[in-house]
């Protein structure tokens, strides 16, 4: 689904490269669920910004479901981006004036659905996730946990094939992030949706099938996990 | 998408309701602003546009050859109009009439003065007005015959059928009103209650019917069957004056109904604009107001991004294309403007009758007009796009991954773009400050350079009804001053404020026979240059004690002009008659206080026209000197309504073009300077947010509150320093031409520059130390800890 090749990424300052990302290469099959790890710097979020096509890479080849990602023109790539990509932050990033429900439509009306079809999904998803009776409040009005729920369930209302999550728990009590990780392996394991997580958690990371471990930008190792968590 | 966009909207305009109403304000009173100067500038240009035919109808001008100059008027000969018609198949339609004038209008015992005009029934046909009553064919013809408007009809008849009535003008000629027409819209110059016809003018006048080529004594109007053939008419009549009158040397010319009220400034012979320059004024004003509006918004938008910049990200990384957040952010800002508008509505509404007395005016919303709503609705959404326009680009430009990982805070270049954008606000309120100082300036210095008398205390009455008798004139002049009620009177052929009556008819010793040079031509009576409070330069004024009647008095400017070394006692010719001058007046100012004084002469002579001037007696209270004038006038002249004018008043009018333009300028520099504030307001709410940490450390370093205040205004004060100096040459080019219509004017000084920068620094430190205090006195703790 996803082939890296030789992926570059530096910030050229003064002259002096700083360099983010070094040869990165590998490969991602549709329904793995993958977990990047490493220290702080070592350029995690850099590589799934890119994966997520909100950065592009410096140099290096970037193949999404057959196409090059990188010669596509902007309207091309949002449009590959809305129907396969779906993002949760660590710090939620909901739109505070918009409620649960508006906020897990959002990317629905981006897309151009059709109304009808816009409410039965977001009714759907609002169901899947316990959530019918919050769906009018905003998010100032929920707890971490809570709104976290509401930032995975507006990633998934698009049912991409994709989803990409930066540091998903790192906000959460632990109680919560294990509730939300749970969510991930079901999502991964009964939909078929392919994740990538960034975490600094090897609980988190064991929930994953496959571990990237990255230090100074380089990938050091590439481990499958040994189920049974 | 568009019902969760404006969602949303509303959303966070309640939720910053401080933000909203910096901005529904600014762009409220911006746009209030705005449609009440082009409520006026429409209603100026208006004028004369309410008939069928206007654009094809004209106003004869005559080109008259001064000295050294042309001037020109539109007064021309009676004999004209019928030329035209029999003369010209290009003019369907030629009327001659006199200028609007009061006249005493009796039913029985109902008296009134109102202006009147004798014309001819084609006036009728070039003005259509509506006929209410009466038959409009026959209109006119004969000489009794007087058509009402509506109004006036209603306020001599009450609910009367007037037609076929008889009224009385000036106490002596019966007229049979023949038709009630309705009443002359305002946008009209020509403003009259009654129409009479000309041959109650002749019959009135008996010196019109042997009025040749020579005399200009009426307003010539003529339509055109089609306007193609303009050129050719208006070529005729450059010669029309030679060809009817042999050695006279006038140039007729055709100037557009259209155009009479505004383009009414003419200069060698040519229309070089006039009051259309003013309008161009305010258009220029109404929309630098309105961008002063937009820019704030813009200001205020972008000093609030980083607030919105986590939106844009989110929406970025869930899928919105730019298109879409600049369809949001627009859709903000027209909601915005949308407001605004209706806020301007209610000020508009509320302040439109203080307006119309300042301005005399009768403006009003029309909201049956499609076009306002046009003009309404237009507005609002040019208001929106431009006050939308740049932070809708800016804000949704924004790269989601760099606003998610936390706002870079340097926004360096959006920082001085709005800097720039203050900056240009305070230009303008900066120059919109001076021009108003030097419009005042120039006002308090015509009105107080000397008019050659003393103006206070000095009342005329107009010489009309049994007054016209020399010998009741005099009896009048005897009692008032017996009476003790006045201390000079004497008499004047003209209002002392008026122009007009002038003659080349005037020859001296050492003439250039070549020479031809316009004299004002007055008659006096006894006392006259004492009763002005004037003083006789040389010689004496005219008095009982001698025979005056081959004397007579000139001013300064004639003395200059004939170039007399010893003017008392030389000998000139006026009309054919020789005269000795016995004294000569200082100038004083008549009909135009910005123009240098003419050459004038004084006769002696009582001829029942004009004005009784009077001093009123300084040792008594002016009401009781006023009741007992009234009261000594009334007795004599029954039949008319006392009427005293103040010369201070006629005086004062004449600066009201001037006026105008100061009020307008001031009020609306003044808003100008209230909303360039709100920006100001807005960018420090801004800073002081964006500064929240630095300055917190600072005082964790030890800074107290001035060491603060200082840093935080130092920049607002650079800003407003600098559109000071940028705004300093723009302001005096533009008040320098303003200034070089006036033949007198105020020298340029440095006090409306230093009045401008220290008017815009206290009131922009005003403004910002209200956010800046409350910042630097906050406590550090609370900005560090959410660090």
């Amino acid at each position: 689904m996803i082939t890296l090749k030789n992926i570059e990424k530096y910030y050229a300052n003064k002259g002096v490269k700083s360099y983010i990302l070094r040869h990165v290469s590998t490969h991602i099959k549709q329904g793995e669920f993958v977990s990047i790890m490493g220290p702080s710097g070592a350029g995690k979020s850099t590589l799934l910004n890119i994966l997520g096509m909100l950065e592009e890479p410096t140099y290096g080849e970037y193949e999404f479901m057959g196409e090059d990602v990188l010669s596509l023109n902007e309207r091309k790539r949002i449009e590959l981006y809305r129907n396969h990509i779906g993002f949760v932050f660590q710090a939620y990033h909901l739109i505070d004036e918009m409620t649960v429900a508006e906020n897990i439509e959002a990317p629905l009306l981006y897309k151009k659905v059709g109304g009808a079809e816009r409410k039965s999904r977001v009714a759907d998803i609002l169901d899947r996730f316990n959530m019918v009776a919050k769906k009018d409040l905003f998010p100032n009005q929920l707890s971490g946990g809570q709104q976290q729920l509401v930032g995975i369930a507006r990633a998934l209302v698009a049912q991409p094939s994709i989803i990409l999550a930066d540091e998903p728990t790192g906000n959460l009590q632990s109680a919560q992030a294990l509730q939300i990780m749970d969510l991930f392996k079901k999502l991964n394991e009964e939909e078929g949706i392919t994740i990538v997580q960034v975490t600094h958690s090897e609980v988190n990371a064991a929930y994953g099938s496959r571990v990237l471990h990255l230090l100074d930008g380089v990938i050091k190792e590439d481990l499958a996990v040994e189920q049974g968590v | 998408m568009f019902r969760l966009n404006l969602k949303i909207a509303i959303r966070n305009l309640w939720k910053h309701k401080g933000y909203t109403l910096i901005n529904v304000g600014g762009l409220a009173i911006g746009l209030a602003s705005c449609m009440l100067l082009l409520l006026y500038v429409a209603y100026e240009w208006s004028y004369d546009k309410y008939t069928a035919g206007y654009d094809r109808t004209y106003v004869v001008y005559s080109n008259q050859k001064n000295a050294n100059d042309i001037n020109s008027y539109a007064w021309t000969p009676g004999v004209m109009a019928p030329y035209l018609i029999s003369t010209m198949p290009e003019v369907a339609f030629a009327s001659h009439s006199t200028y609007p004038n009061e006249f005493l209008i009796t039913n029985q015992d109902k008296s009134f003065k109102k202006p009147g005009i004798f014309t001819d029934p084609s006036f009728l046909k070039i003005f259509p007005y509506q006929m209410i009553k009466g038959n409009k064919e026959k209109a006119l013809k004969s000489p009794n015959g007087v058509i009402l408007t509506e109004s006036f009809a209603k306020i001599l008849f009450g609910k009367e059928d007037p037609i076929n009535k008889t009224v009385k003008l000036s106490g002596k000629h019966l007229l049979t009103v023949e038709g009630v027409i309705e009443d002359v819209p305002r946008s009209s110059s020509i403003q009259f209650d009654y129409l009479m016809s000309w041959g109650m003018y002749e019959q009135t006048n008996p010196w019109v019917k042997r009025a040749g080529w020579g005399f200009g004594h009426c307003l010539t109007v003529l339509q055109l069957k089609d306007n193609s053939s303009f050129e050719k008419v208006n070529a005729s009549f450059s010669t029309i004056f030679t060809r009817n009158q042999k050695g006279n040397d006038n140039v007729g010319l055709i100037h557009p109904l259209s155009k009479w009220h505004l383009y009414d400034k003419f200069e060698q012979g040519k229309s070089v604009g006039g009051k259309i320059d003013t309008l161009k004024i305010f258009v220029i004003l109404a929309f630098s107001i309105l961008l002063i509006a937009c820019i704030n918004f813009m200001n205020l938008s972008t000093a609030r991004s980083e607030k919105r910049a986590k939106e844009v990200g989110v929406r970025k990384a869930i899928g919105a294309a730019r298109k879409s957040l600049i369809g949001q952010f627009m859709l903000e800002s027209m909601l915005l403007a949308f407001l605004g508008m209706i806020v301007a509505f209610i000020l508009i509404e509320v302040s439109l009758p203080y307006f119309n007395g300042l301005l005399n005016t009768t403006l009003t919303l029309n909201y049956a007009d499609w076009k306002f709503w046009i003009v309404l609705f237009g507005l609002t959404l040019f208001t929106g796009f431009i006050a939308g326009s740049y932070p809708a680009f800016y804000l949704s430009s924004f790269e989601p991954i760099k606003v998610l990982k936390g706002f870079n805070r340097a926004g360096g270049a959006s920082l001085s773009i709005r800097k720039v954008l203050v900056i240009f606000q305070f230009v303008f309120a900066s120059s919109l400050i001076i021009c108003t100082a030097v419009i005042y300036q120039q006002l308090t210095f015509i009105k107080n350079k000397p008019v050659g008398y003393q103006k206070n205390g000095l009342v005329e009455i107009p010489i009309e009804g049994v007054l016209e008798d020399p010998a009741k004139a005099i009896l009048l002049r005897d009692k008032l001053l017996k009476s003790g009620a006045v201390s000079h009177a004497s008499m004047f052929s003209v209002s002392l404020t008026r122009g007009g009556n002038n003659t080349i008819d005037v020859s001296w010793p050492g003439k250039n026979p070549e020479e031809r040079i316009m004299f004002n031509s007055r008659y006096a009576y006894y006392d006259f240059a004492a009763t002005l409070g004037s003083d006789l330069l040389l010689g004496r004024d005219f008095s009982p004690r001698f025979n005056d009647s081959t004397n007579v008095v000139i001013n300064e400017a004639a003395v200059k002009v004939m170039g007399l070394s010893k003017p008392i006692g030389s000998l000139i010719t006026v009309d054919g008659d020789q005269l000795t001058i016995i004294g000569v007046m200082k100038d004083f100012v008549m009909d135009n206080p910005y123009q240098t004084a003419a050459p004038m002469y004084i006769r002696n002579e009582q001829v029942g026209e004009g004005v009784m001037a009077m001093r009123l007696n300084p040792a008594q209270n002016i009401s009781t000197s006023l009741a007992e004038v009234r009261a000594i006038v009334k007795e004599i002249n029954p039949d008319y309504p006392a009427e005293v004018i103040f010369l201070s008043d006629s005086f004062e009018a004449k600066f009201n073009n001037e006026k105008l333009l100061g009020i307008l300028a001031n009020w609306f520099g003044g808003f100008a300077v209230f909303i360039s504030c709100l920006g100001l307001l807005g960018l420090t709410l801004f800073m002081a947010e964006q500064r929240k940490k630095e300055i917190s450390i600072r005082k964790v370093l030890g800074a107290n509150t001035f060491h603060i205040l200082t840093l935080l205004n130092k920049d607002f004060i650079k800003l407003v320093v600098i559109a000071n100096v940028i705004a300093f040459p723009i302001a005096y080019i533009i008040i320098n031409k303003w200034l070089s219509n006036y033949e007198f004017r105020v020298e340029i000084s440095v006090i409306p520059f230093v009045l401008a920068i220290v008017l815009s620094l206290l009131i922009a430190l005003f403004t910002v130390s209200m956010q800046s205090v409350k910042v630097a006195k906050a406590n550090p703790v609370d900005a560090l800890k959410y660090e």
